[in-house]
């Protein structure tokens, strides 16, 4: 039995995520988040239940692997049909949704303000055309959001969430406290009171004797700055409640017994050094790693058996009557092969030397990867993980999705 | 030898003569390494160069064997210095550079209440992060002369990087009086400068950072920002032939791993082929009719280090060198 096999013995991940009304999979840029987020969420739809998996990533992957074109800010039901050709018969729903950053935080604006004025207030103010598009930590807060409204609206069982690539987690977990404070923030009160006293925000302003504070700030970032950021507050007065409200149900959503986190990695060691820093982060927030997800493990050759070194290779392939010579070099070129000493071609090796060092290469991939997932195990005593072997080619439809469960047994 | 292959060329030698590179691209692309080695390169030319790294784990230091270096420049091998540039301390810096009294920066912005608002309002964080890297590259002298020859920016993955290379016209667009504005002209102005900056975009032979390499770089188009190579890292070439892998994998159970490795190995090398030209017809198509491409394709071979420290980073170097 290989390692990833014995792993996998374990209890399947889609049991262990059984009941839980949010799953966020969380984890470094390029671990193959979206990919797992989409696979889980096939599996627990073919299950029975009603699940949504919701993508930040405006790539077109979990478009692409669930069969569609593209996917638009729109909950958007997937058709399980093509999967009855494997022989599967789909017991819940799928649907679908790609988080769009500004229709996302304009339908937020409408929603809270008190009146349509006040809606158009805000979504003219200069500021918050800005804020809402590229705030650091708005497009987590955003998300957060989403899956608290969606969760709440008891449309589906589950929502799989595939979380920004923030590259530290605590902008995650901390977005919904950092937008808070920007919008309701008694510092910014304090700072722009005599700004915000006055009730008009001409320029005039700066020059009647206010808060040291406030000119030397003014010396720093231009008086127009603080008044933007004055016109954004004043704009958004009387909505804190419904913002503070929402986000204080996402911290208490996150944190409960009815979400799952599951860390996403590949077994580099900088994604694995980043996983380990998601689990502390995810611990100092009082949040439990649920389980954690090794995708894109080398195969290692030599756990098929056979020869592996030159001269046992060469003996091998004369019994099996294989001509060890160079290869054809029209042949490799025809293939996409090119002269550069950088890349390292030697075509001009014979069968068995490239044959040995390809066994050699792809066993120190295989070595290092074993070595680092060994690491990631060690550190994280007792949390369930799942290894999935690295595809040998992208996944385009359902039923590649699929495949995953099968050649994994774990989702 | 084309005229085109020669212009190619040249823009090729420029690349270490700018003053900003910045490397972005997915994250798991090897941003870190690729920005580690354009250093080494520059380095063993004579160049003095300092990296910038903004990410929340400092990764180039660590490649080189050192301890992080943490808001001090700190030196990691001959002519190879690099910093960890995090918003309190940049806030820090720029803004007793900018008030130009350490003593109203210690009375104002170190209140508790002004941390606040700081931390809080916009963007504020990416301003001060840029200004100082765009300081270190274009305003820092030593007796006369630019103290780096060469800064090389860790830059986040596609997103923030984005948001954090667009922040001067963001800003602009909203504010244009006072020291930041001021600040962000200048620093707009050296970002779109293609003699002074480059952004390099790295990619794997992989649809997702492929597809992302290639919006990317539609994106910083249309900020006008310069676009450096595009670096494909992590290539495998074909070796063995269709003919071959079939032989072997009939070849009985002594030739199982053989051809299993084969396998694995091919697999690799078709994605890198299929991607590397997927890769150049986005170059060709965003560059303009008539004009050489816009930043060629540089590719760097999947390295089978057990170790990923100084020797891997020497190997890269030595592939974009060869490539360069």
């Amino acid at each position: 039995m290989t390692a990833s096999a014995a792993q996998n013995s374990q209890l399947p991940l889609r049991e262990l995520v059984r009941g839980r009304k949010v799953v966020a999979l969380v984890g470094s840029g390029g671990v193959g988040k979206t990919t797992s987020a989409a696979a889980l969420a096939l599996r627990l739809a073919v299950d029975g239940q009603r699940v949504l998996v919701l993508t930040i990533d405006p790539a077109r992957r979990l478009a692409n692997s669930l069969g569609l074109s593209a996917l638009g800010n729109k909950e958007t039901p997937i058709d399980l049909s093509s999967l009855r050709a494997r022989g599967i018969e789909p017991r819940g729903q799928l649907s679908a949704m790609m988080l769009d950053l500004k229709t996302a935080w304009d339908e937020l604006v409408r929603k809270d303000s008190r009146s349509p004025a006040q809606a158009e207030a805000i979504l003219k103010n200069r500021l918050y055309q800005t804020v809402s598009t590229v705030l650091a930590g708005s497009l987590e807060y955003m998300a957060m959001e989403q899956v608290q409204r969606i969760s709440a609206s008891g449309r589906y069982d589950v929502v799989v969430l595939d979380t920004p690539p923030t590259s530290n987690a605590l902008d995650f977990l901390g977005a919904p406290d950092r937008l808070m404070d920007m919008l309701d923030n008694d510092a910014m009160r304090f700072v722009l009171g005599p700004m915000l006293k006055a009730g008009s925000f001409g320029l005039k302003l700066f020059a009647l004797p206010s808060s040291i504070i406030l000119k030397t700030l003014a010396r720093f970032t231009g008086a127009d700055f603080l008044r933007d950021v004055a016109d954004f507050f004043v704009a958004f007065e009387g909505m804190y409640e419904g913002f503070t409200q929402r986000a204080a149900q996402v911290k208490a959503l996150l944190a409960s017994p009815e979400s799952a986190f599951v860390l996403v990695t590949s077994p580099s060691a900088l994604t694995i050094d980043e996983a380990l820093f998601f689990h502390r982060a995810l611990s100092d927030a009082r949040i439990k790693t649920a389980a954690v997800i090794v995708n894109r493990m080398q195969r290692d050759p030599r756990a098929v058996g056979g020869a592996e070194l030159a001269a046992d290779l060469v003996e091998a392939l004369s019994r099996a009557q294989i001509p060890d010579a160079p290869a054809a070099p029209a042949a490799l070129h025809e293939l996409g092969a090119v002269e550069s000493s950088a890349l390292d071609a030697k075509g001009g090796e014979l069968l068995s030397a490239r044959l040995a060092r390809t066994l050699l290469e792809q066993a120190a991939l295989a070595d290092v990867d074993h070595r680092e997932v060994a690491r990631l195990t060690a550190a994280l005593p007792g949390v369930p993980l799942y290894v999935a072997p690295r595809l040998r080619r992208d996944i385009h439809d359902l039923s590649g999705l699929w495949q995953i469960h099968e050649s994994l047994g774990a989702f | 030898m084309s005229e085109g292959d020669i212009s190619e060329r040249g823009l090729h030698t420029d690349l270490l003569s700018r003053r900003l590179l910045v490397v972005t691209g997915k994250g798991g692309t090897g941003k870190s390494t690729i920005s580690a080695a354009l250093a080494l390169a520059a380095a063993r030319r004579g160049k003095r160069v300092l990296v910038c790294e903004v990410s929340a784990r400092e990764r180039v230091s660590e490649l080189f064997g050192k301890p992080p270096s943490g808001p001090e420049i700190r030196e990691l091998a001959k002519n190879v210095y690099s910093v960890h540039v995090r918003p309190p301390e940049a806030m820090r810096e720029y803004g007793i550079m900018t008030l130009r009294s350490e003593t109203l920066y210690n009375l104002v912005f170190e209140r508790k209440v002004v941390r606040y608002f700081l931390r809080a309002a916009p963007s504020l964080a990416e301003i001060v992060m840029l200004g100082k890297i765009a300081w270190h590259a274009e305003k820092e002298f030593d007796r006369g002369v630019h103290k780096w020859d060469l800064v090389v920016l860790d830059a986040p993955a596609t997103g923030h990087a984005l948001a954090l290379l667009t922040v001067p016209r963001v800003f602009l667009s909203l504010v244009s009086d006072g020291p930041l504005a001021a600040d962000m002209t200048w620093i707009q102005t050296l970002l779109q400068d293609p003699t002074r900056t480059q952004v390099l975009v790295a990619s794997l032979p992989e649809e997702m950072p492929v597809n992302e390499a290639i919006e990317l770089r539609a994106a910083l188009c249309k900020e006008k920002l310069p676009l450096g190579p595009l670096v494909l890292n992590a290539v495998f070439q074909p070796r063995f032939t269709e003919a071959e892998r079939t032989a072997v994998a009939r070849g009985g159970p002594m030739l199982s791993a053989a051809a299993d490795a084969a396998d694995g190995h091919e697999a690799r090398a078709q994605m890198s082929v299929q991607y590397e030209k997927v890769l150049r017809d986005a170059i060709a198509a965003q560059s303009a009719p008539g004009q050489a491409a816009q930043g060629p394709l540089l590719c760097v071979p999947q390295l089978f280090e057990r170790q990923f420290g100084l020797n891997a980073i020497e190997k890269v170097a030595h592939a974009l060198e060869g490539a360069l």
